[in-house]
Parts: C-alpha cells; structure tokens; sequence
C-alpha cells in the first residue's frame, strides 16, 4: 500500500527530549556537586554534562532514522530500535483507538502525535508515532474505519457527530478552582526540593530560620499563606490549560473527546469498550451541586495514571448528567433512586473511624497533656466523615444495571450494566453477621485500575437482593 | 437443579480433606522459618542488650503462631470452603473471620488454569484458577483428577458462551 515512512524529523528532538529528561536530576547534581569543588572540577562535570547531552541527541537522531512506518496488506506496520530492531504489525480491524496529541513541538511543525491502542492493555501504547503529519494521521484513522465497516468514506477535517458536551468558561473556572490540584503542586515542590536535598544547606537555612520565625510568627504565617496561595494559582493554571476547550463528541460507533491549549489532545473510545460510568464528587463540588463524570473504558495503557481514567464531562451540574448522557449513553440509567444503608450501621461506621483515631487521641492527650487535646479537632472530623461515609452508602438496582455509591475522600457513584460486571463478591465479618449486615463488591473490567467498588454495611437481604439479580440462575429459579 | 429457595443456598462441594495435610505441613514450615527470625531477632537482642520484654513478646508470638497456623487455621479453613461450578456460574465461598461468596458468571471466564507446587504434587493435589477480564479466583487443594475435570469442564463452557456483550 505504501513505502514506509519516517516520522517527522523533530521526533529525533523528541526522542532526545526523552532521554534527556530521564538525565535532568543526575547531572544537576553532578553539576552542582562539582562546581562546590573548584574550577577544574566544575569544567570536568561541565564536560561530562555535554557529552551526555550531545550522546542522547544522537541515539535520538538514530532512534528517529530506525524508526519506520507503512501500511501494508491491511496492517500498520513498524520498524524501530537502536539496539535492538523490532518490527510490530498491527492489523487495522484490530486497533481500538487512535489518540492523537499535539504538544508545543507538534503544533509548530503542523504535525501531531498518534497513540494506537489494541485491546490488549499493557503499560504502553501498541504503537507510538511521535510527530507525523496531520494528514497521514488522517490516512490511518480512515484505514482503521475503512478496516472495520467496510465502507469508504472521506474523513471531514473535524470529527463529524452530535456534540454532547463543550465546556463553557464559567465552568472551566468553576473546575479549576474546585480541582484538588493544589496538593498535587505542593507535593511536587517537596519532591523537587528533597532531590536537592544534599545541595542546599537547609540545616542553616531552617537554623537561621527559626530563630528569625520565633519573632516574626505573623511574617512566617504570611509566607506560608503566600507558598498557598503560589501554589494554588499555578494548579489553576495548569486545570485551566489542561482542560480549555473541552469538548465530547458522539459519532456513531465512538465518543471523541478533545481537549487543551498548549497541548491538544483527542481520545477516542469506542462506545463498545465502555464498561462503566462513574460520577465523583469531592466536598466542595458536592456543596455546589457539580460533580465529574469519568468513564471505565477497556483496555488502553496503564502506563500514565492520568490518562487511563477518561473523563467525559470535568464539571457539570449534578442535575444535568442525566439528561446530557441520554442520548450518547442509552444503555445507562443516571438517574438513581438509591437505597441506602440501614440506620443501625450507622453505629459501624463510626466505631470503624474510632477504632484508629481514639487511640491516637489517648496518646496524644497522655504524651503532650493540654496540647494534646487539639487531638480531639482529629475526633471531630473523623466522626464528621463516618457520617458523611453513612450517608453516601448507597445501592439501587434497574432491570439491567446496578448502581453502588460510596465515599472514600470523594463521593464516587458507579454505574454497571449487569453484563459488564465481572464478578460480584459479598463479605460478611462476624461482627456484621451478628448485625444482619454486609459488604458488597462488584468488579469491572478496565484498562488500569480503579475497577472496583465496594459498599460497606448494607442490608443482608438488600446484597441478597442484588445477588440473586446478578445470579442467572438464581434468577431463573426465582422466576420458574 | 434444586427447587426454589427463600435466601440463597451455600454451594455445596468441598474441597479435599487431604487440604488439611498440606495446609499444616505448610503451617509446619513457616513457623520453622519463623522460628529462626525470632532466634534470630532474640540472639541479637540479647547481644545488644535491649529491653527482655520485646523478647518474651517474640517468644510468646512463636509459640502462637504455629498452633493457629497449624491446628486451628487449617481445620476453620477448610470447613469454611465451598464451591460449586454449575453450567452458567461458579459460586465460592471462604474465610474463617470473615466470611466471603463470590459468583462468576460463565460468560465471563476467560481462561482456566491449574497450578500444583510441590507440596500438592506429592498429595496429587492441584489448586484451578478462574481468570475474567479483572479479576482471579482461585479453589485450592482439588483432587488432581478433579482439577482436571474441572478445568476442562469450565474452559469448554466458557467458550461457549463467547460474549452475550
């Protein structure tokens, strides 16, 4: 069908971009380590810094001239490998889902990254084609489609379908204000600064520190507001860049989502492989009546967290998603009449949060006398969450789907139609036995985690219930 | 099958009585190895002179273990599983302190395998796995013959029910 290809030249960048990263920290260390040590050592790791700079510029320039790609014989295939060659053939009716990305570098060249997914999960995806034209991504997605209906038809520039949602700016800002980013930040720095942990003499700076912080306890609650406060404007940032132009797209067989300013991205998922709809909730998104709606999708790599949970909607009115996902999503029922646990676990759930943190209040209370009774704030908000905790257990069951919602820090509600539930589990400890109460587990396949839920002290006779209706058997004995 | 019932039935297999054996043998096993750590850890104490009490604590915990490991766990163990394989479903049920029932539909399964370390070989003994697409389940220490029937069994009804998706 064709000659094989090289990607774009800028992939070698790309690649050597890649490797170089991996080197960031070693040789910032040897640098600084090195230049504490005088001139001539300060040249030597200078020296070195270069030569591992400019080496992994060549194995990207090698990487980029192995790297090959043709389709062939209804096959996509690819040639690749410094050290070691490989050849992998992807069969166009076997690829899943093409995810394509433009980053900075892309969008300069006009070029875009594809990311091919077969079902087959793993850490990463089947195939990588890191920087080619926009046009010859358009070849492969029309290859795929044609592969797998069998009908020819001319690919539009945007994807054709029924729009089902596109962010507005009032939500974007509503996303990135509510978004929990900010520990995300917080704890980056940390991690950074740790790394340099033996280049910078907190020691002194910390010693000094504290002197000048006993006087000027106001000025450090100052600083530690500002370190906040930076903290939190950068993670409004990067939500807002990340998900500007949000939008879902519903063709006949597949959703698309694309989203991003600086890096652009669109994901495929094939109505097929979706396998559960899960709607989360954090505190303050929850007293505001807005949630987010994420999808289980099959399949997909494992390799970057982020990315294996889909997000169809980021923010969007709790009252809305029923309506919003009706047409896209027939076979899900969102609007659930949950039941909830029975009042007298309620008890459970407390003594459960009590268990840990009484202990740790009695010692805290024992070791540090008065200061130690700022413990019992500790005590306060546990009880606070086992009940938020009781209140958000809940089941409801349809004709064919199961709907279990639970809190761990979020609130998670999670739709699964009976056909995708891999296996149910049910749990009783003694202390539950006694009580008539139980745990139930419904398992869902997914491309990386997060295929479980759990719901804690329900009624025996509700998981009973929910048993029998996933039970084929048991249910033709309920119905003969 | 069986008539209707009000609440859901226990499945009812058993798995080999000769489980038993080779859980304590393997109970026998780790409390050895577990008895060389204390050994061990108290020498050490000993040597650098800290508190006895951790030592006594040491001491105590290795005289526990065993008899939980090797006479209790394995008989609550092996009177707490039940399994069942039926033409649509497989039903387990385990655990001593807390009681677990699992169903795995038919049409789920994926694949089957059976495993046999060393100590199951030389009871003919064998454990069968059932994988779906995100989970696996296992029923440990089946009569060799019965592991094999079982797998054959699963796996052939397995392929026939495809994806009903």
């Amino acid at each position: 069908m064709s000659k094989p290809k090289r990607l774009h030249p800028i992939a070698s960048v790309l690649s050597a971009g890649k490797g170089l990263k991996k080197l960031l920290f070693p040789l910032i260390a040897l640098i600084i380590s090195g230049g504490s040590e005088g001139k001539i050592s300060l040249l030597i790791t200078l020296a070195i810094s270069l030569v591992a700079v400019i080496i992994s510029l060549i194995i990207g320039v090698i990487s980029w001239l192995r790297y090959t790609y043709r389709f062939e014989e209804d096959e996509l295939r690819i040639e690749y490998g410094v050290f070691v060659r490989q050849k992998r053939y992807i069969p166009f009716e076997r690829i899943q889902s093409i995810n394509l990305t433009e980053g900075l570098l892309q969008q300069m060249f006009g070029l875009v990254k594809v990311q091919i997914e077969t079902a087959g999960g793993g850490e990463e995806a089947e195939a990588v084609l890191s920087a080619v034209s926009k046009d010859d991504a358009k070849l492969i997605q029309q290859y795929v489609t044609v592969a797998k209906t069998g009908e020819n038809h001319e690919l539009k520039d945007e994807p054709e379908g029924q729009i089902v949602f596109s962010i507005s700016v009032p939500e974007l800002m509503i996303l990135s204000l509510t978004s929990g980013g900010v520990g995300v930040v917080i704890s980056a720095a940390i991690a950074f600064l740790s790394q340099l942990d033996d280049f910078i003499p907190y020691k002194k700076i910390f010693g000094d520190l504290e002197k000048w912080a006993v006087h000027n306890i106001i000025a450090l609650a100052f600083l530690v507001f500002i370190g906040f406060f930076l903290a939190w404007v950068i993670s409004l940032a990067v939500t807002m860049l990340k998900y500007a132009n949000f939008n879902v797209i519903k063709t006949e067989k597949d959703l698309i989502i694309s989203q991003g300013l600086l890096e652009k991205k669109q994901i495929t998922i094939p109505l097929k492989r979706i396998q559960a709809i899960r709607i989360s909730e954090n505190i303050i998104r929850q007293m505001l009546g807005y949630a987010t709606v994420s999808i289980v999708s099959a399949g997909g790599s494992t390799a970057n967290e982020e990315e294996s949970k889909v997000i169809l909607l980021p923010i969007v009115r709790v009252k809305e998603i029923a309506s919003l996902l009706k047409e896209p999503l027939p076979d899900y029922q969102l609007e659930p009449a949950l039941s909830s646990a029975p009042k007298r676990a309620r008890r459970r759930y407390i003594l459960r949060i009590w268990y840990i943190v009484l202990p740790i209040v009695a010692a805290a209370i024992f070791f540090f006398q008065t200061w130690g009774f700022f413990s019992l704030i500790i005590l306060v908000v546990g009880t606070w969450w086992a009940i938020l905790k009781y209140n958000d257990a809940g089941w409801s069951l349809e004709q064919q789907q199961l709907c279990l919602r639970s809190r761990t820090i979020n609130r998670t509600t999670v739709f699964m139609p009976r056909k995708r539930i891999q296996s149910l589990k049910l749990r009783e400890s003694y202390f539950q036995q006694r009580q008539g109460l139980g745990t139930l587990e419904a398992f869902v396949k997914s491309g990386a985690g997060d295929s479980w839920i759990a719901v804690v002290d329900l009624e025996r006779s509700d998981i009973q219930k929910v048993y029998q209706w996933y039970s084929r058997e048991r249910q033709r004995e309920l119905s003969s | 099958m069986k008539g209707a019932k009000p609440m859901i039935s226990k499945p009812q297999k058993r798995i080999s009585q000769k489980a038993l054996t080779v859980w304590r043998i393997s109970g026998v096993i780790t409390s050895l190895i577990g008895w060389l750590i204390t050994a061990a850890a108290v020498f050490l104490l000993h040597i650098f002179d800290l508190p006895g009490w951790i030592s006594i604590i040491l001491i105590v915990l290795a005289v526990i273990f065993p008899v939980l490991h090797i006479f209790l766990f394995p008989t609550l163990r092996w009177k707490s599983w039940r399994y069942e394989v039926r033409e649509e479903e497989i039903e387990l049920e385990e655990g001593i302190f807390v009681k677990t029932r699992t169903l795995v539909p038919m049409v789920r399964v994926q694949h089957v395998d059976t495993n046999q370390g060393p100590l199951l070989r030389k009871y003919k003994l064998a454990s069968v796995v059932v994988h779906t697409a995100a989970t696996a389940h296992t029923i440990p220490a089946l009569e060799e013959t019965e592991a094999e029937e079982l797998r054959f069994f699963i796996s052939k009804l397995a392929r026939v029910a495809e994806e009903d998706v």
